[in-house]
């Protein structure tokens, strides 16, 4: 017994190597299930008070530009308010609505930390589950994709870019529907990569790519970018592109989660259902 | 260790996350440098630091930059790892005693060419460990490379001109 403990005090370095790497990796590779646990909670809401701080400086050297795009929505939304538009009919109409249901709504939140240099990347907004955001909601910015939300604390959240090795975009093409995925690959933040593009679909460069709809997490119809470049390849059964982003990830300043009102119905509809 | 030095070092780490976290993080030449300069923390700790407190020390200081980086564990485990190294990259590198002169490493008491050694060793030694396991792939291992190799030469860089502006060499 006492060799053993002398064992332990001679070779402590090693065992406290062992035990701290071990220890990292293993949070490292759990990353997904302590998403929600009150670890991340803890940082995030850390991490979210410097951040926001930071921002709050930084917020200053791009005033301009701010304004710029505040006056355009300004502008765009003055074209909607009801004094905009002039009453052709005398006779009004008033009826309950029961065909048009609301199915997506929209809460507005500002980036306070952003990066594209990594291999992974990812936002923080300084809006939380206060606001109603959840988990895995799309993330956009007027009508161009951003990421999902990947983990929520109450004043915060943490955004999973599209450029990010998880990242996985169901597009199809706008002309024809013809669906694939969208990707990145890491390098350049204006480029993805397109991929599983059936043989007998004919790209061109400039073919415009949107998203499907069919993944719960983005309304079918944003922009995710341009084909700039493709290759054919003989001995495959896909070919692949290359596409350029319509999203400058770069400087993202305020942008819109997605709120599905109808997601409950579509996964309950999901999981009723039992293969015979 | 006298508490001057304790004192500074603690200075010093919180120096280091800050400036990785509010300004190097931000910086992106094209999409394959990213310095990791916080480790300079690791690389200045005293001679006479107690092992046990190396490593605790490298594993509070990757844990702080993955808590504003989302990658919890991550930077943690190259620190470690580099930690674990630095006894043996001292012992190898070093003739003597008599060239572990001085408190902490430095450009000044070691000489230009123990030093370069011994960062140029740690610095490669965290920055693969951070990048492949960031990416835990081996299909983009060239890709990967690239940005291990331009990262380490663009911190050792950092550390190089913060050697010479915070120790000249002049007498």
């Amino acid at each position: 017994m006492r060799n053993l403990f002398l064992f332990f005090r001679e070779h402590y370095f090693y065992f406290l190597f062992l035990f701290l790497e071990t220890f990292s990796l293993i949070l490292l590779f759990n990353y997904n299930e302590f998403q929600g646990s009150s670890l991340y909670a803890v940082s995030n809401a850390v991490s979210g008070s410097v951040n926001s701080m930071f921002n709050g400086i930084s917020e200053y050297f791009s005033l301009q530009k701010t304004n710029r795009v505040l006056i355009e929505e300004m502008a765009k939304l003055h074209s909607r308010i009801p004094e905009a538009y002039y009453i052709t009919d005398v006779n009004i109409l008033e009826k309950k609505d029961s065909i048009v249901k609301l199915e997506y709504k929209y809460i507005s939140a500002k980036v306070i930390s952003n990066s594209t240099n990594k291999r992974n990347n990812f936002l923080m907004i300084n809006k939380g589950s206060l606001h109603g955001v959840e988990n895995h909601m799309g993330v956009i910015i007027g009508n161009k994709i951003v990421g999902q939300v990947v983990s929520v604390s109450s004043h915060f959240s943490w955004i999973m870019s599209m450029l990010n090795k998880d990242s996985r975009i169901s597009g199809k093409f706008k002309k024809n529907n013809q669906l694939v995925n969208v990707e990145w690959n890491g390098g350049n933040y204006r480029k993805g990569q397109v991929k599983e593009i059936p043989k007998h679909v004919v790209m061109v460069k400039g073919d415009t790519i949107i998203t499907s709809g069919n993944s719960d997490i983005f309304p079918e119809g944003l922009m995710i970018g341009t084909i700039s470049g493709f290759n054919n390849p003989q001995d495959e059964n896909f070919n692949y592109g290359e596409i350029l982003f319509s999203t400058d990830f770069n400087s993202l300043g305020y942008i819109e989660v997605v709120v599905d009102m109808m997601r409950k119905e579509k996964e309950d509809l999901k999981a009723s259902f039992k293969p015979q | 260790m006298t508490s001057r030095t304790v004192f500074f070092n603690v200075i010093r780490f919180f120096f280091l996350i800050f400036f990785q976290v509010l300004i190097l993080n931000h910086i992106n030449l094209s999409g394959y440098i990213n310095p990791y300069f916080y480790i300079y923390f690791i690389l200045l700790l005293p001679f006479d630091t107690p092992k046990w407190l190396l490593l605790v020390a490298a594993f509070i200081l990757g844990w702080s930059i993955d808590i504003f980086t989302n990658s919890i564990g991550l930077n943690a485990a190259a620190c470690v790892l580099m930690a674990f190294a630095r006894p043996f990259v001292i012992s190898a590198i070093s003739s003597g005693p008599e060239s572990l002169f001085g408190e902490t490493p430095s450009l000044r008491n070691q000489g230009v060419k123990w030093f370069l050694y011994y960062s140029i060793i740690l610095i490669l030694i965290h920055h693969f460990a951070f990048f492949y396991l960031e990416i835990f792939r081996f299909s983009e291992f060239l890709a990967t490379f690239v940005r291990v190799m331009l990262s380490s030469a663009f911190t050792l860089l950092l550390v190089l001109i913060s050697e010479y502006l915070l120790y000249p060499q002049g007498k």
